[in-house]
């Protein structure tokens, strides 16, 4: 039955158990859709994937039963642990400055001025654009002798005409580069949350720590960060999750290299499957990145019920 | 101090817009010219025959329309099937509701990427690689999105309910005449993410597609690139054109955007 005390309540009460039914008939159909995407791309594949991952399986579908193979293999594959690791390095490395740098943004943006409207679309408009584009925008960009960062350098006199910088080749430059790449390219989904969490500070607030004598620096540090902590809790953590999914912006800027020093875990599972023919192994892998995120939402979870209790 | 801030935020919304409009000045250069410096690539020779080359040679307008044809049909369909599992979460009373929910949390946990080497085993399974509706199908069930709906729909009141069913209306209409149009800054906000989500969405049609008259753009654009030589003109052309469609939409509906993205976290 829907929707609480109805007006047929005088229906006779072997009338309430059949609109009982008939509820549970309608919530069924209003379910059905979703259950069945659910269960036949998400739910099914989750155990299939157990299956394979027990199996040498390759695309052509040769099977042999291999037991807990692929995950002792997987122990003491180096490479894979390295392409973990430097999953990891982007997780490091773009987490603190994609909250210092949203943050900052929506600071510029939310100063009362005509320019405003100019500053929401320059900073939100790279994260309308294709993964790919931004991508070899960022491998152009990056390039010596040709790219845009070098030139720019050498126009300035910042680097001197007959030097290159190689940002592609050398793995502390590449993360440089991939990491400006991405923060440029999907900072504007954060950068709007603080905006709208900015745009909702009370106002008497401010005026109030104003007329006490605060300075701005005051204001910001003891009432403006503490009030955007809980958004900046969520940021952290959705960042954290994607960005240990992180791909194609490496693949298309240093295809992982140089010499597999960039190369990140879903690239590795990814060639494993697909380039080297192992299914089996690459779905055990997967089930490694598979707990590594749910213990990361695990971690999301605790830590959020337990600043919420404070 | 104030003309010093407005000048360093104008330098910042530069910095950011700075590579579009790169892409966008090489992208009308003539091919071939040499670039000594940075100033080269924004002074004439003009010209867009690289425009019409592109777009009569290669396969990318057709992989611009397949990614929004291909998003369009994820938006529409996740959004419709979420927001009816949502609904039936939050208004209708039945037996083990609280199972169901917890069923659909559970997806919350399990990311698409840990699971897309057996979901390639079972698309292959239904005979799904290289079709449209296995781009499109594996995408839709969307836990997050009937979340955040179910949400919304808890805040509209019993009340309102009651009176439609009063006039003898069932829960379909109250689903379609009640529910969605007054959720409807939630259902636009949902949409847009989910929109933005599938036209980016890479590892999976880069995986079950080999056919490239259904390459969607991230798969398409680099088989593309692989063959520029001279210089950036043709790359940039082909950035452009992919990108134009969408900065378009963007630049139209920027306020409902920004807006949208905004209201997704307050429930998320």
């Amino acid at each position: 039955m829907a929707i609480g005390p109805g007006a047929k309540a005088e229906l006779a009460p072997a009338g309430a158990k059949r609109k009982r039914r008939w509820a549970g008939a309608q919530a069924f159909v209003f379910l059905a859709p979703f259950f069945a995407v659910y269960v036949l791309f998400t739910i099914w594949p989750m155990l299939k994937g157990v299956q394979i991952s027990f199996f040498k399986w390759t695309l052509i579908r040769k099977m042999e039963y291999v037991g807990l193979g692929n995950f002792s293999k997987l122990m003491q594959d180096a490479e894979f642990w390295a392409s973990v690791w430097h999953s990891t390095i982007f997780v490091l490395l773009t987490t603190p400055l994609m909250l210092a740098l949203s943050l900052g943004l929506a600071l510029i943006a939310n100063r009362h001025s005509r320019l405003r409207k100019l500053y929401r679309i320059s900073f939100f408009m790279p994260s309308v654009m294709s993964v790919a584009v931004a991508s070899f925008l960022g491998l152009f960009i990056f390039q010596p002798y040709t790219g845009l960062l070098n030139s720019l350098l050498h126009l300035v006199r910042l680097l001197p005409a007959e030097q290159e910088i190689f940002w592609l080749s050398e793995v502390s430059l590449s993360w440089i580069a991939i990491t400006a790449l991405t923060l440029w390219w999907t900072v504007g989904f954060n950068f709007v949350l603080y905006l709208s969490a900015l745009q909702e500070m009370p106002e008497e607030l401010y005026e109030a720590a104003r007329l006490d004598g605060a300075t701005n620096g005051q204001i910001f540090r003891r009432i403006t960060l503490p009030l955007l902590a809980p958004i900046t809790r969520m940021i952290m953590m959705l960042q954290i999750i994607a960005s240990f999914k992180v791909f194609l912006q490496i693949y298309i800027m240093t295809g992982g290299g140089p010499l597999d020093k960039t190369r990140p875990v879903i690239q590795y599972i990814w060639q494993t499957g697909f380039r080297q023919n192992d299914l089996g192994y690459a779905s055990a892998m997967s089930y490694v990145l598979f707990f590594i995120l749910l213990a990361l939402s695990a971690l999301q979870y605790g830590f959020n019920r337990r600043k919420e209790a404070d | 101090m104030k003309w010093i801030y407005r000048i360093v935020s104008l330098l910042v919304a530069a910095v950011f817009l700075l590579p579009i409009l790169w892409m966008l000045t090489v992208s009308v250069k003539e091919e071939g010219m040499p670039i000594v410096t940075v100033l080269d690539w924004v002074k004439p020779p003009y010209s867009l025959a690289v425009y019409g080359e592109v777009l009569q040679a290669t396969k990318l307008p057709l992989w611009v329309w397949n990614s929004f044809f291909i998003a369009v049909c994820v938006t529409a369909l996740t959004i419709v099937i979420a927001a009816m599992a949502g609904f039936a979460l939050s208004k209708i009373k039945f037996r083990m509701k609280a199972a169901v929910f917890f069923a659909v949390l559970a997806g919350l946990l399990i990311p698409g990427e840990a699971i897309l080497i057996p979901l390639y085993q079972v698309a292959k399974d239904m005979g799904l690689l290289n079709t449209y509706l296995g781009l499109i199908l594996p995408s839709l069930a969307s836990p997050i999105a009937i979340i955040v709906l179910k949400s919304f729909f808890d805040g509209v009141p019993n009340d309102l309910l009651e009176s439609v069913q009063i006039d003898g209306g069932g829960n379909w209409r109250i689903f379609f005449s009640i529910m969605l149009p007054l959720t409807r800054p939630a259902v636009a906000s949902m949409a847009i993410l989910t929109f933005i989500g599938s036209w980016n969405n890479f590892l999976w049609p880069f995986m079950s597609v080999t056919d490239d008259n259904l390459f969607t753009l991230p798969m398409g654009i680099p088989t593309l690139m692989s063959q520029y030589t001279v210089d950036y003109v043709k790359p940039m052309v082909i950035n452009t054109i992919s990108s134009l469609p969408i900065f378009l939409l963007f630049l139209v509906f920027e306020k409902q955007i920004i807006k949208g993205v905004s209201l997704s976290g307050i429930k998320g």
